[in-house]
């Protein structure tokens, strides 16, 4: 995350479900020696809608079976957004990469694969939902008032 | 009869259950601040529960963007339910209690079943702090809501906890 910090860093800039970084102090510990499954591309160019079919579909095809495929390995999932309208991409993280040739989400931009200790375990959530709460990445968020 | 407790208005308990992957699942957990429909099912091998629940994956299309979640309770093993879920094509969650640990604290019994002490059909809907808005005894099939029915209490209880229900 520090290299956010660093104006010469070259990158895209994402949002993720603030629960899957992992914060000890916050009771997020990491998992440690995870597999991260990065569906997104440094090409700026690389955006579609959220609210495109191929991202819903994807979507679906993480409550549908995605969850259930990873089983005890998953660590936790978030769409990537670039901002309340655009989905730059997702990341899958698990104890194991295994499973990750079958992440739906590589059906829009191709995925990475990368050892990090820097994710916490989230449970999936319970579905069927796949709308955002105020443009937030899925399944983050909630109406619920704070 | 379910507990006397399981009327509208009183707060449903906190269900302690795996879900159908066997992870640890807590009910007050799972409406993230939207309603919530709460069907206890018999179980896989009932045909009136293969019907009912076809129906409810049929409503969760209008789900997926109406901000409403659905759960189901049996006492299948988790292992059955993700099967019984992927062969149904549901996309939400069913909670596991092949223990039977909250089947006699609800009162949920199916006296009738002794092969397979399964729950009573019972159907809530629930504002996201767990209150009953409303109750279905569905033993007896035509109890169970209409989909119609399910949309009305969603309709109910979203009007009642969106503030911005009317822009």
């Amino acid at each position: 995350m520090a290299a956010y910090a660093d104006w010469h860093w070259r990158g895209r800039r994402f949002g993720i479900d603030p629960r899957c970084l992992a914060d000890p102090a916050a009771g997020r510990p990491a998992v440690l020696g995870a597999w991260a499954h990065v569906c997104a591309s440094p090409d700026p160019a690389a955006q579609v809608l959220f609210d495109s079919t191929e991202v819903q579909q994807a979507r679906r095809d993480a409550l549908a079976w995605w969850f259930a495929r990873l089983g005890d390995d998953l660590v936790c999932l978030s769409t990537l957004s670039l901002d309340a309208s655009y989905y730059g991409g997702a990341i899958t993280v698990a104890r194991s990469p295994d499973a990750f040739a079958d992440d739906p989400f590589a059906r829009i931009f191709g995925g990475t694969v990368e050892r990090t200790d820097a994710f916490a375990r989230v449970l999936p959530p319970p579905g069927p939902v796949l709308e955002r709460y105020s443009g937030a990445p899925w399944p983050a968020g909630s109406f619920a008032p704070a | 009869m379910p507990h006397s407790s399981l009327t509208p208005g009183k707060r449903f308990p906190d269900l302690d259950l795996p879900d159908h992957e066997g992870r640890p699942r807590r009910l007050a957990d799972l409406p993230g601040g939207d309603p919530l429909v709460l069907c206890f099912s018999r179980g896989w091998w009932c045909p009136k529960e293969q019907r009912f629940l076809r129906a409810l994956v049929e409503l969760q299309d209008e789900f997926e963007v109406a901000y409403a979640r659905i759960v189901v309770v049996s006492v299948d093993e988790p292992g059955v339910q993700a099967a019984f879920r992927a062969g149904l094509g549901a996309r939400f969650l069913f909670l596991s209690d092949a223990e039977r640990r909250w089947l006699g604290p609800l009162e949920l019994e199916e006296t009738t079943d002794t092969t397979h002490a399964p729950y009573q059909p019972y159907v809530f809907t629930l504002r996201p702090d767990l209150t009953i808005h409303a109750a279905y005894a569905g033993y007896w099939s035509f109890g169970r809501p209409t989909l119609e029915e399910l949309r009305m209490d969603m309709r109910a209880i979203s009007r009642d906890i969106r503030p911005d229900w009317e822009l």
